[in-house]
C-alpha cells in the first residue's frame, strides 16, 4: 500500500487508477452502489453520463441565491420607499408618490436583485467547493499529476461515514483499482 | 412508406368531440348573429377580443416553427408538426376575421365619418385609411399563411420521402419569412389594437403582443402534446426531458412578457405625455385598475414562483396546470387590450365576451382536429429526429 503526502497530518482518503473512461464508469457505479457519500473520480476529459453514475446530491446553491436576491429586491426596496414616501416624500409631475410610485423604482429592484444574486452565486460557489486554496491534498500523490494526460483516478474521501482505510482501499483493488494509494494532507 | 398506428392520429380517440365542437361552434355563431343585432358595438370589440387571442395562439406557434428552421433546434423536432398544425390555423383565423369587415367602423372609430375633421386623425390619415388597412390585413394573412403551409407542406412531404432537402427548404423558407413575419406582426398589432385608439401610440405594441403570443403558443402546445400522450402517442417521443425544456421555456417567456411589458408602462409612466399615458390612465382607475394589477400578479409573479424551481418542470401535471393558468391570464391580457375602449366607466363583462371565445375557440379546435389526422403526429423520417429523442438536459 502505497502513501502520500505528509504521514503525520490527517488522511484525506483512499485513491486509485484506473484503465479508461468505461471503467471509470462502471467504478462509480460501484462506488455508489457500496453506499459511500464522499467520493469523486477524475479524469482528463468530461466522461458522458457520468453525473448520472455518481449521482451527486443537487447543489444547495440555488437556493441560497434565491435567498440572495430576495435580500437584494428587499435592500432596494427599502432603501427607495423609505426616503422617498417616509422620511421626504416626493411629490412631482401631479404623479402618485410613495408606495404608488412603485413603477419608479423597478429598474433599481431589479438591478440590486441581480446584483446580490451574483455575488450570492459567486461568492457562494467559492465558499462551497472550498476555494480559493494554495494546494489540494491529491496533489501530493505524484501519479495524479497524470489526470490532465491519461490518467483515470477515483477517491474515496475520509470524510464519509462508512471510511475505513483498509476496507475502502481493499475494495478499489477489488474494481480493478491498480496503484491504490492513501493520500494525506500536507 | 406507410405509418405505424402510433403515428398517425386514430379518431377513435377524439368519439363526436369534433361533432361536438362544431355544434358548440355553430350555437355560438348563431348566439353572436343574435347579439350582433341587439348591441353592435359590444358584439365587434367583443369579437375582436376572441378573434386576437387565438390569432396570437397561433402567431406564437408560427414563430416557434420559424425560430426552430432558422436555428437547426434538435430538441423541438418530436412536438414540430403540433407547432405546424397550430400554425396552419391562420387560414381558419382569415375566414374568422370577415365578421370583423363587417363592423369595422363601430369597432375601429376612425373610420366613421364623424371622427373626419379631427386633427389628430387628419395628420395620420395617410396610415390610417380604409383602402391601406385592408391591404395591409390581406398582406398579413398573405404571408401568415403562405409562411406557415409552406413549412409544413415541406414537412409532411419528409414524411413521405425522408430527404433531407426538405430541411434545407424549411430553413430557407424560414429565413426569407422571420423578417416579413415580424413585421406583419408589429404592423398587425398597430392596426387591429392601437388603432382602437388613434391618439395613442407605443413603439412596444408590437413586441407586448408577440411576447404573449410566443408565451401562450407554448403553453397550447404543453396542453396538445399532454393530451396526446395521454392516449398513447408520442411513447419514446416526448419524455420528461423535452417537458423540462418547455418549462424553461415558459420561465423564460414569463420574464420576457413581463419585461416588456413593464418596458411599455415605465417609458410612459416616466415621460407622462398625454398622448402617450391615456392607454395607461383608463386602464388604470376604477374597476380597470383592479383586473390590471391581477394581471401583473397572475401574469408574472404566480407563473414566475412557480415556475423557478426545477421542482414542478419535469411533471406533464404540474406544467399542464401552469400552461392552463398562463392561457387563462393572457385571455386576461388581450380583454385588456380591447375592452376598456368600450366601457370607458368601468369592468362590464358582456355574455357576448363569452360566446366569441367559445365560438372561435370551438371553430379553431374542430379544424385542429381536421388536421390532426391528416398527417404523422410527428415527423417520422426527420434527420434530427434521433436527436430530439436522445435529449438529455
Amino acid at each position: 500500500m502505497d502513501t502520500a503526502g505528509n504521514t503525520a497530518s490527517p488522511m484525506y482518503g483512499v485513491g486509485a487508477e484506473f484503465a479508461s473512461a468505461a471503467d471509470l464508469l462502471r467504478v462509480a457505479k460501484e462506488i455508489r452502489a457500496a453506499g459511500y457519500e464522499s467520493f469523486d473520480v477524475f479524469s482528463p476529459f468530461p466522461i458522458h453520463g457520468m453525473d448520472k453514475a455518481v449521482q451527486f446530491r443537487r447543489s444547495p446553491l440555488g437556493r441560497i441565491v434565491f435567498i440572495g436576491g430576495l435580500t437584494g429586491f428587499l435592500t432596494a426596496m427599502a432603501l427607495q420607499y423609505i426616503p422617498s414616501a417616509v422620511i421626504y416624500p416626493l411629490i412631482l409631475h401631479g404623479k402618485p408618490f410613495g408606495f404608488f410610485a412603485i413603477p419608479a423604482y423597478f429598474p433599481i429592484l431589479f438591478e440590486t436583485t441581480v446584483l446580490f444574486s451574483a455575488f450570492t452565486a459567486f461568492i457562494g460557489l467559492l465558499m462551497i467547493i472550498g476555494l480559493p486554496r494554495f494546494n489540494h491534498p491529491l496533489f501530493n500523490w505524484e501519479r495524479f499529476k497524470g489526470v490532465s494526460a491519461d490518467g483515470f483516478f477515483a477517491v474515496i474521501e475520509s470524510r464519509d461515514p462508512k471510511f475505513a482505510p483498509a476496507e475502502a482501499a481493499e475494495f478499489l483493488a477489488s474494481l480493478g483499482g491498480s496503484n491504490v494509494t492513501i493520500i494525506h494532507e500536507d | 412508406m406507410s405509418l405505424r398506428p402510433d403515428q398517425k392520429f386514430d379518431y377513435r380517440h377524439v368519439g363526436y368531440g369534433f361533432l361536438a365542437a362544431c355544434a358548440l361552434a355553430v350555437l355560438a355563431f348563431l348566439g353572436l348573429l343574435i347579439g350582433a343585432f341587439l348591441d353592435v358595438r359590444q358584439f365587434a370589440f367583443s369579437y375582436l377580443f376572441a378573434f386576437v387571442f387565438f390569432f396570437t395562439i397561433s402567431l406564437g406557434a408560427l414563430f416557434w416553427v420559424v425560430v426552430h428552421h432558422a436555428v437547426d433546434a434538435e430538441w423541438s423536432v418530436g412536438m414540430r408538426r403540433q407547432l405546424e398544425n397550430i400554425a396552419c390555423l391562420f387560414s381558419a383565423l382569415a375566414v374568422l376575421f370577415i365578421p370583423l369587415v363587417f363592423v369595422a367602423p363601430v369597432l375601429w372609430a376612425w373610420m366613421d365619418s364623424a371622427n373626419a375633421g379631427n386633427a389628430v386623425l387628419q395628420e395620420k390619415a395617410a396610415y390610417l385609411n380604409r383602402p391601406f388597412f385592408w391591404g395591409r390585413t390581406l398582406v398579413y394573412f398573405a404571408v401568415f399563411i403562405g409562411s406557415a403551409y409552406l413549412l409544413r407542406a415541406y414537412s409532411v412531404a419528409q414524411d413521405a420521402s425522408g430527404s433531407a432537402r426538405c430541411t434545407v427548404y424549411n430553413r430557407r423558407v424560414a429565413f426569407a419569412s422571420i423578417v416579413p413575419v415580424v413585421l406583419c406582426v408589429t404592423f398587425a398589432a398597430v392596426d387591429w389594437l392601437m388603432s382602437l385608439d388613434w391618439h395613442w401610440f407605443s413603439t412596444m405594441w408590437g413586441v407586448y403582443l408577440f411576447a404573449g403570443a410566443a408565451l401562450s403558443s407554448l403553453c397550447v402546445l404543453v396542453l396538445v402534446v399532454t393530451a396526446l400522450r395521454s392516449v398513447g402517442y408520442f411513447q419514446g417521443v416526448i419524455t420528461e426531458e423535452h417537458y423540462h425544456i418547455l418549462g424553461k421555456l415558459l420561465l423564460a417567456f414569463t420574464i420576457f412578457w413581463a419585461y416588456i411589458g413593464f418596458s411599455q408602462y415605465m417609458l410612459i409612466w416616466y415621460a407622462n405625455i398625454p398622448e402617450e399615458t391615456s392607454y395607461f390612465i383608463l386602464r388604470n382607475t376604477g374597476s380597470w385598475n383592479v383586473l390590471s394589477i391581477l394581471l401583473v400578479v397572475g401574469h408574472f409573479i404566480v407563473p414566475f414562483l412557480l415556475l423557478l424551481p426545477s421542482f414542478g418542470k419535469r411533471r406533464p401535471g404540474f406544467l399542464c396546470g401552469v400552461a392552463w393558468w398562463i392561457l387563462a391570464m393572457h385571455l386576461l391580457d388581450v380583454y385588456l387590450m380591447v375592452l376598456p375602449e368600450l366601457h370607458r366607466g368601468g369592468f362590464r363583462p358582456s355574455l357576448m365576451d363569452l360566446l366569441s371565445v367559445v365560438a372561435i375557440g370551438a371553430a379553431l379546435v374542430a379544424a385542429y382536429l381536421k388536421a390532426l389526422g391528416d398527417s404523422a403526429i410527428y415527423p417520422v423520417r426527420d434527420p434530427r429526429l434521433q436527436q430530439s429523442i436522445d435529449l438529455q438536459n
